[in-house]
């Protein structure tokens, strides 16, 4: 005898405090189950690659800040290298280094904020989140001592970076390098161990190496899923290869591992800055190039490892000082891709941990 | 003059109100006026400490969450923001109460009001000192269980008449998760209610008095039971499923605003100091502390132990994530009642034991005392054992790759 | 006073019980109708407490106002929602007739019967009374209700499982 019951179809967003922005999930609930999931993105849409058409190549660079506005440095990073490649300019080394430094700086305060807001999906009542922020927050006085601001960067430039660091900043930043193993060990003692938060993220939201392979998922969705990709490691940009640092892997691509994988890269970061701290040569901070300059006829695509995964940006030239095409391949669409994969057949509550553990940035979505 | 008589005895508030008994008795009044008048003033002691606890709690949680979260909580408005909680009200007030189109518009407007009076009444039965007790009634420890059964039904009120997907699935959660957790907590207050031998709260303090030793010592497989489970009753994180501010955004008090939804969060502040009120005075004596009521008056031992217990539960909302429906669920039916049923057992066969043979309490109670806290800590163990041989204890940590183990792509160039 | 006390409450409880049974049957909304069965069910407590019988009144709080309630709030909740309304059918008539007659005897036993008048009694211990009186003269009816329970329960858990 089977009791008659309605599915129940939810709108879990486009206002919601767990959807990180503006982003919207309809599900369709069997009781507390999701047999069907819709994702609706277009609410933060401002039609940047479009706009980006009729600014000068400079110009764009603060439209890479608010795409991804939780690692605004990496989307910096991604496009000035596109353009250096394009139009085959040589970055001076010291401006090369800033930048990795700054990028890593900027990986940790985004893995930061994901987990944060994860654990915080789990719903531990924000004090992993505002312990997070306490971390970010010193980087972000770091990134404020230098560029004057603390979220929109548009720190880097064509050529190089846009200002020298000051005096203070790198004792200021050995205080913050020698200090950070200790607080993440700390947090690892809080949540790894957390029975609770072991059993609200294991085995959910699995997604398997060929299904994250074919779904074209990268950063740590991907190395959670067990596959070893890193931008950094596979196809090198920057002075990367100077470095040694290993990619932290996952074993079953589930909510946990992910979390795990940021966690543990956080530590790979704080590697790579030491390196680079002790290997920054001096010298020029920028190559000189002009302000409207136009670099030569062609189209490129050139990638970088942010923090959410593979930033890449496609960019046809036709000669004139606006790009003729601007195109993002950005990471937080395509890992969003696979969400509905993983939330069918799960409960509300594992898809809104499902959701957190992507690390979605709605700025980066929707563009 | 017998109403000066004693009447500064503040160490029992029943002291100045017996002797103001009495007083009217000489004058003459009839049984009924005093009893009415009696009642009147206790109700009106209980519900100034209720008001005053309400407001104050709103600031203790907010500064006390506030250390654990590494920022400083309200501290702007008056002293050290203490009036912050008033601050918050005014707010509330002039905010304009929205009701949805679709709403039941009486049931939404009951809701908040009505789910103040099982809270209310709870304290009526509890004592706050020898003579003061507003109504000592002998099924008192039944009497809270009937109070707390009764919240299931105001909430669901709530989140049905909210006419909102979220309420809805919230005020479900809230009747599955009240309906299983009902079950371990009355079974461990039976443990406690067997021990004592009554059911009156006044008689479980004055067990406690009369053998000198709180009932924590004997019954910590109950305290622990009836401390979870009824951090699940109030909703409290980790066990906030109703209300899942990440899930079901405020579940079953979605569409509330203005004060009523400040009649809700005041009556989850007013229930948790209830059943800290009710774990003081079960298992850690009320008034009574080791004779330390002869030199502070019992209630405001009462009112520390009160707080003492209300900071655990603002430690658990502060540090633990949220356990998931059927998890929720699954702790409450697979560990929390087979650990009250064994607890319960335990207590009839002690109980018998020392009934039966006639043993004098000095001997047999160190010995239950013992055999107690090795039951509890034995059973926990077990049970941990047993709940977590499906999982792996300590969790596999990534691996750490020195290279790429994917074919690597073309080369990205133009 | 004392008296008049008791009194005042006897008769306004009845009038809530029996205002909330009314409105029980009056109103068009299902779930209206369970909360006014609520206040009813918490109305008869109330007269269980007028009649001393203070363990009573607390059980019938717990047990009906408490469980009974929410187990047909969730029959109600698992009846589709176009029916959720108290339509009418054809069984009105019969309804009336059998009610009339309900009724029509319930006077008739009222009105014949002769009343004998019992002092109030105090609030004692009943608790502990109607434990002794459960365990040990009427432990058959006692175990028996039990078995019938778990029978039940075992017999819902059959009814729904999915094979």
């Amino acid at each position: 005898m089977a009791i008659k019951t309605e599915p129940l179809v939810v709108n879990i967003g486009p206002q919601h405090p767990s959807t990180h922005g503006v982003f919207r999930m309809r599900v369709t609930l069997d009781g507390e189950l999701i047999t069907d999931a819709e994702m609706v993105i277009g609410y933060l849409h401002r039609s940047m690659e479009k706009l980006a058409e009729e600014r000068t190549w400079t110009q764009n660079i603060p439209f890479t800040d608010r795409m991804d506005y939780l690692a605004a440095m990496t989307g910096n990073f991604a496009y000035c290298i596109t353009v250096e490649k394009l139009a085959g300019i040589e970055v001076p080394e010291r401006a090369e280094y800033l930048r990795v430094i700054f990028a890593e700086l900027q990986r940790i305060a985004s893995h930061a904020m994901a987990n944060g807001t994860f654990v915080n999906d789990c719903g531990a009542w924000q004090t992993p989140l505002f312990y997070m922020f306490r971390e970010r927050e010193k980087i972000l006085d770091l990134f404020e001592m230098t560029c004057g601001a603390r979220l929109t960067l548009n720190y880097m430039r064509i050529g190089g970076v846009a200002f020298d660091i000051p005096d203070e900043f790198l004792p200021q930043l050995q205080l913050l390098v020698d200090e950070l193993p200790d607080r993440f060990d700390e947090y690892d003692q809080l949540l790894v161990d957390n029975e609770i938060l072991l059993m609200r993220s294991r085995d959910i939201g699995i997604i398997s190496a060929e299904d994250a392979m074919n779904a074209s998922l990268s950063g740590p969705m991907l190395r959670g899923s067990g596959v070893a990709w890193d931008v950094r490691k596979g196809d090198p940009y920057g002075v990367y290869d100077r470095f040694d640092f290993e990619i932290p892997v996952g074993h079953t691509g589930d909510c946990f591992d992910r979390f795990m994988v940021r966690m543990a890269e956080v530590r790979q970061s704080l590697s790579i800055i030491k390196q680079a701290m002790e290997q920054l040569p001096p010298g020029n901070h920028c190559a000189e190039v002009p302000l409207n300059f136009r670099p030569p006829e062609g189209e490129i695509y050139c990638r970088i490892e942010s923090p959410k995964g593979e930033l890449g940006y496609y960019l046809i030239s036709d000669g004139s000082p606006f790009p003729f095409r601007f195109h993002v391949r950005s990471p937080s669409l395509i890992n969003l891709s696979a969400l509905k994969e993983m939330v069918v057949g799960q409960t509300v509550a594992d898809a809104i941990v499902t959701l957190g553990s992507i690390d979605i940035n709605v700025g980066e979505v929707d563009r | 003059m017998s109403l000066l008589a004693n009447w500064y005895d503040f160490r029992d508030l029943g002291n100045p109100v017996a002797r103001l008994i009495e007083a009217l008795q000489d004058a003459g009044l009839s049984g009924g006026w005093i009893y009415a008048i009696s009642g009147l003033l206790g109700a009106i002691g209980i519900l100034s400490f209720v008001g005053v606890a309400a407001v104050i709690n709103i600031w203790i949680e907010r500064r006390l969450i506030g250390r654990i979260q590494v920022r400083r909580g309200p501290n702007r408005v008056g002293p050290f923001g203490l009036l912050q909680p008033v601050a918050d009200a005014i707010k509330l007030i002039q905010k304009e109460a929205l009701q949805p189109d679709n709403a039941d518009g009486i049931m939404f407007t009951l809701a908040p009001i009505v789910i103040f009076i099982p809270a209310i009444l709870a304290f009526s039965v509890l004592p706050w000192g020898e003579h003061m007790v507003l109504a000592d009634l002998n099924v008192g420890v039944l009497f809270l269980l009937a109070l707390s059964s009764t919240t299931t039904i105001i909430i669901f009120m709530a989140g049905y008449a909210s006419n909102n997907k979220y309420a809805i699935l919230g005020s479900m959660r809230v009747i599955a998760m009240l309906i299983s957790y009902e079950l371990p907590v009355v079974l461990a207050l039976l443990g406690v209610v067997l021990f004592a031998g009554t059911m009156s709260l006044t008689g479980i303090v004055s067990f406690q008095e009369t053998y000198w030793s709180w009932l924590i010592f004997f019954q910590p497989l109950a305290f622990l039971i009836f401390l979870l489970g009824s951090t699940a009753e109030l909703n409290r994180t980790p066990a906030d499923i109703a209300e899942a501010e990440s899930e079901i955004v405020a579940g079953f008090h979605i569409e509330y605003s203005g004060m009523k939804f400040g009649l809700f969060y005041a009556v989850e502040l007013v229930n948790t100091v209830a059943v800290s009120a009710i774990i003081a005075s079960l298992f850690f004596g009320g008034w009574w502390t080791y004779g330390l009521e002869e030199f502070i008056p019992g209630w405001i031992l009462f009112i520390g132990k009160i707080y003492s217990i209300y900071f655990i539960f603002i430690w658990f909302r502060g540090t633990l994530p949220r356990f998931r429906v059927d998890q929720l669920m699954a702790f409450a039916w697979k560990v929390l009642l087979p650990l009250a049923l064994i607890n319960a057992m335990m207590v009839a066969l002690e109980i018998f034991i020392w009934t039966e043979y006639e043993i004098s309490a000095g001997i047999v109670l160190p010995i239950f005392a013992v055999v107690n806290f090795a039951l509890a800590g034995v059973l926990i163990v077990g049970f941990g054992r047993v709940m977590s041989r499906t999982m792996e204890r300590f969790p596999k940590l990534p691996r750490l790759v020195k290279d790429i183990d994917v074919p690597l792509p073309e080369p990205s160039t133009a | 006073m004392d008296d008049l006390g008791v009194v005042i409450a006897f008769w306004a409880l009845a009038a809530m019980t029996i205002g909330a049974a009314a409105m029980l049957i009056l109103v068009r909304n299902l779930m209206h109708a369970i909360l006014f069965l609520i206040l009813s069910f918490v109305g008869v407590a109330g007269l269980y407490i007028t009649l001393s019988a203070d363990f009573v009144a607390v059980a019938q709080v717990l047990i009906y106002a408490g469980a009974i309630s929410v187990l047909m709030i969730f029959a109600v909740m698992l009846t589709p929602l176009s029916e959720r309304d108290n339509s009418g059918n054809f069984l009105q008539l019969p309804a009336l007739v059998l009610s009339g007659l309900v009724i029509a005897g319930v006077t008739f036993v009222a009105l014949e019967t002769e009343w004998r008048e019992a002092g109030r009694g105090s609030f004692d211990t009943t608790a502990a009374e109607i434990g002794e009186a459960l365990l040990s003269p009427f432990v058959l009816p006692f175990e028996i209700a039990s078995v019938l329970l778990v029978a039940a329960m075992i017999g819902a858990i059959v009814i729904v499982r999915d094979d």
